[in-house]
């Protein structure tokens, strides 16, 4: 059969029509016409994006029974999907059809009237070679699951379980400890602008264990996840009893994993695990949780405390954010029992992000805790007296006793993260913290299409910002993954072609997805279609011209560059 | 005698320096007619022939546009083209091409001055050089 090439040039009102010569373009096209194997119809219009262009397209599509389309107007970026859906329209495949940017790229930057129209056609010309050796490409549907895995029941898993499950959508909740909770649940008080007490927290933990659209899996791990978005099936183990296992599929996962905190023991010169009642900030909540108390190991309470921020954030390299904001609270904890304590909190940086936190700094100051900031600083102990020596900014030397010493460990990534990043194939940033898609853009989404990030195993975060993190992805999963409604797969990716696989895995090691499995059978590698995005890279990797781009093939993009520079 | 005017094939990736190549349009910046921007989705789809034959079949100059590193759409597909255009550069030499022809580019969505600067400076260049010779004597 021969091929029939529509071309179509679009004025777009003057911005096209005044900067080239439209005529000369149609007749230049025309002449390209080939008949019987190429025949050639080349027309212009005034506004093809337009529902009357639209139309017209359609109509000629049909009329003319066009086995390609060649569209000569604007960037891709503006107009791409709206004549893929004119192609839909009829029995043209859109993926037989290009779009030839001649505004930006020619009507646009190039003054000269003539040259903008000689470039034009040089590149309308190479829209005709290129097309011709597009394929027809076809979307597939997939099933998907609407179920959702979330791993750690922190205060943000339990919020993601929380905006997530639903009459049509079941939870899994996984905890490797035998409670749930996370951090916050060994805290006293949280922060006065956060509403003090624990009530809230509590609340969502009976919320969570109540919901029956939620199941809740405490001493249990992820053993396995393997499969995309839509498409994962989960095996989950029993801590204590690694025999029992439990198998299930959920169409994304939310890591919720949470922090640790770094141990002060790493750095001598705190003095920690070595000198007697200096204790981390963790610690202190815990003792005055369980007990309502805050002593001394003597048994009596402190007359005087320091309190000592940023521990570890130079050996880490970044702020752990929430520090400073519950060092007040601890030093109003010690204010409350003994008001004629006598406290000095020492920063490198005060870190105060959110709009309260400034109040509840100068209302910790007005309570009379003391701050300095300093350079460098070190805990001795001499006979039985602890003395804090510091380097002020101005580089004077001071030291003062304290009875107490409260460490801010800095926040680290939870044990077990890397695991958890090998498992999904998500990776950790320099810091050892799950990396999201981008910082700014897409902080909770990863490179894995369907997993997410959430609090603080993301970034140090504090109790609201690690539920906003999990009422977004709650958000962005129940838009995405919608109970019955399929998902359609990117077209645009890339196969690997058996006959001419050798199995050297080359590809397999560029892909930023995990999209190629190796088939040890068969000796050679396969993209796993859902995983695939279709960069490309695996392509251009390949040694032995297995690997093919659809729609960006070899050959494809050859004809047009071969046209555009004859 | 007509003025020279080189042919250069840019392979532009879809999400920042084919974007940015809008934008110079789109903010009516003037660049030579000489740039040929070809849609690729990402810089990683090079394959270092494209590069070969396009110089083969008389291109005077190849400029590959992708995202900032760090900023590639596909995580770490910039990084890659990084690598292969070192080795590309390699290549060039040593089959006797010239890799003062090719040329690697960072540019962004937002950077549509950066496009139409680089395209006007390395049009320039290109033209100091003269017409690609290599075209004429294919040995490969
Ligand atoms: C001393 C101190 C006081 C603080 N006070 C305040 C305050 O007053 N106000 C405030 O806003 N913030 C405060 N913060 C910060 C607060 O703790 C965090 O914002 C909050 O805990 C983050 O919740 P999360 O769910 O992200 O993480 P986490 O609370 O760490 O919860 C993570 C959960 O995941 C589980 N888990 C980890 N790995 C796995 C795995 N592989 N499989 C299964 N489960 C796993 C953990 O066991 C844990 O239950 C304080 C922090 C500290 C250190
Ligand atoms: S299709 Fe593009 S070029 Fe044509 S009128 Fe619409 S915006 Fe302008
Ligand atoms: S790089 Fe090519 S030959 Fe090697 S495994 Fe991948 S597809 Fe096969
Ligand atoms: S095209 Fe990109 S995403 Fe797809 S398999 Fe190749 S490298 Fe991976
Ligand atoms: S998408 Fe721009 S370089 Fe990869």
């Amino acid at each position: 059969m021969s091929d029939r090439i529509g071309v179509y040039v679009c004025e777009c009102g003057p911005n096209i029509a005044d900067k080239v010569d439209i005529k000369r373009i149609l007749t230049e096209i025309s002449d390209l016409n080939e008949p019987p194997e190429k025949i050639i119809i080349a027309k212009k219009h005034k506004l093809l994006c337009s529902k009357e262009g639209q139309d017209f397209l359609a109509g000629e599509i049909i009329e003319n029974e066009l086995t390609h389309l060649v569209i000569a107007a604007c960037s891709p970026r503006d107009h791409d999907i709206t004549f893929m859906n004119v192609c839909k329209r009829t029995d043209l495949n859109p993926y037989l059809y290009k779009l030839v940017n001649i505004r930006e790229h020619c009507a646009w930057i190039i003054p000269d009237k003539d040259e903008a129209t000689e470039k034009a056609i040089q590149y309308i010309r190479a829209g005709i070679s290129r097309v011709t050796y597009q394929s027809p490409l076809t979307e597939k549907e997939l099933d998907s699951i609407p179920d959702v895995l979330v791993i750690g029941a922190g205060i943000a898993g339990i919020e993601a379980s929380l905006s997530l499950a639903g009459e049509k959508r079941k939870v899994y909740l996984v905890e490797k400890t035998s409670s749930i909770g996370g951090n916050v649940t060994r805290f006293e008080k949280i922060l006065p602008h956060q509403g003090t007490n624990l009530d809230i927290i509590q609340e969502k933990i009976k919320t969570v264990q109540e919901n029956e659209n939620i199941k809740v899996f405490t001493e249990t791990e992820v053993e396995k996840a393997i499969g995309f978005f839509g498409n994962f099936e989960i095996t989950l183990k029993n801590i204590q009893d690694e025999e029992q296992k439990k198998e299930f599929k959920v169409g994304a996962i939310v890591v919720a994993t949470g922090f640790n905190l770094f141990n002060p023991e790493k750095i001598p010169r705190y003095g920690y695990g070595k000198i007697e009642d200096i204790y981390t900030s963790m610690e202190i909540e815990e003792s005055n949780s369980k007990t309502g108390k805050i002593l001394l190991k003597s048994g009596k309470p402190p007359k005087s405390a320091a309190l000592i921020h940023c521990v570890g954030r130079e050996e880490k390299g970044y702020c752990s954010r929430v520090c400073c904001n519950y060092m007040f609270k601890i030093a109003q904890y010690l204010k409350e029992k003994t008001p004629a304590i006598k406290i000095t909190e020492f920063y490198q940086d005060l870190c105060l992000p959110n709009k309260a936190d400034q109040e509840f700094y100068v209302d910790t100051k007005n309570k009379g805790v003391d701050f300095i900031c300093f350079k460098d600083i070190a805990v001795k102990q001499k006979d039985k007296d602890k003395f804090i020596e510091y380097t002020k900014m101005d580089g004077k030397k001071e030291k003062i006793s304290a009875e107490m010493i409260i460490l801010a460990p800095a926040i680290e990534p939870a044990v077990g993260s890397k695991d958890i990043a090998e498992l999904l194939n998500i990776s950790l940033d320099e810091t050892g913290f799950f990396q999201e898609a981008h910082q700014k853009l897409n902080p909770i989404a990863t490179s894995i299409d369907g997993v997410f990030i959430v609090g603080s195993a993301q970034n140090p975060k504090n109790i609201p910002d690690s539920m906003m993190d999990a009422q977004a992805v709650g958000g962005k999963i129940l838009t995405q993954l919608i109970p019955g409604v399929k998902l359609v797969p990117e077209v645009i990716i890339s196969e690997i072609s058996d006959a001419f696989c050798t199995g050297c895995q080359t590809c397999l090691s560029v892909c930023s997805y995990g999209a190629i499995y190796f088939d040890e059978d068969r000796n050679i590698s396969v993209v796993n279609e859902a995983i695939c995005r279709g960069c490309g890279n695996c392509v251009a990797s390949c040694p032995s011209g297995a690997a093919h781009a659809k729609h960006f093939t070899s050959l494809q993009i050859y004809q047009e560059v071969l046209e555009a520079i004859r | 005698m007509k003025e020279y005017k080189p042919k250069i094939v840019c392979f532009l990736c879809k999400w920042c320096t084919s974007a940015g190549a809008d934008l110079a349009g789109t903010s009516r910046l003037k660049y030579p007619a000489s740039i040929l921007p070809i849609r690729v989705m990402c810089s990683s789809r090079i394959d270092p022939m494209f590069v070969v034959k396009a110089f083969l079949n008389g291109a005077d100059g190849v400029f590959i546009g992708g995202c900032h590193p760090g900023d590639c759409h596909y995580h770490e597909g910039n990084y890659h083209t990084r690598r292969r255009f070192a080795m590309l550069t390699k290549v060039f030499d040593t089959l006797g091409l010239d890799s003062k022809r090719l040329k690697l580019s960072w540019i962004s969505a937002s950077e549509g001055t950066k496009f139409a600067k680089v395209s006007n400076e390395y049009t320039e260049k290109i033209k100091s050089y003269g017409e690609n010779p290599s075209k004429w004597n294919v040995f490969l």
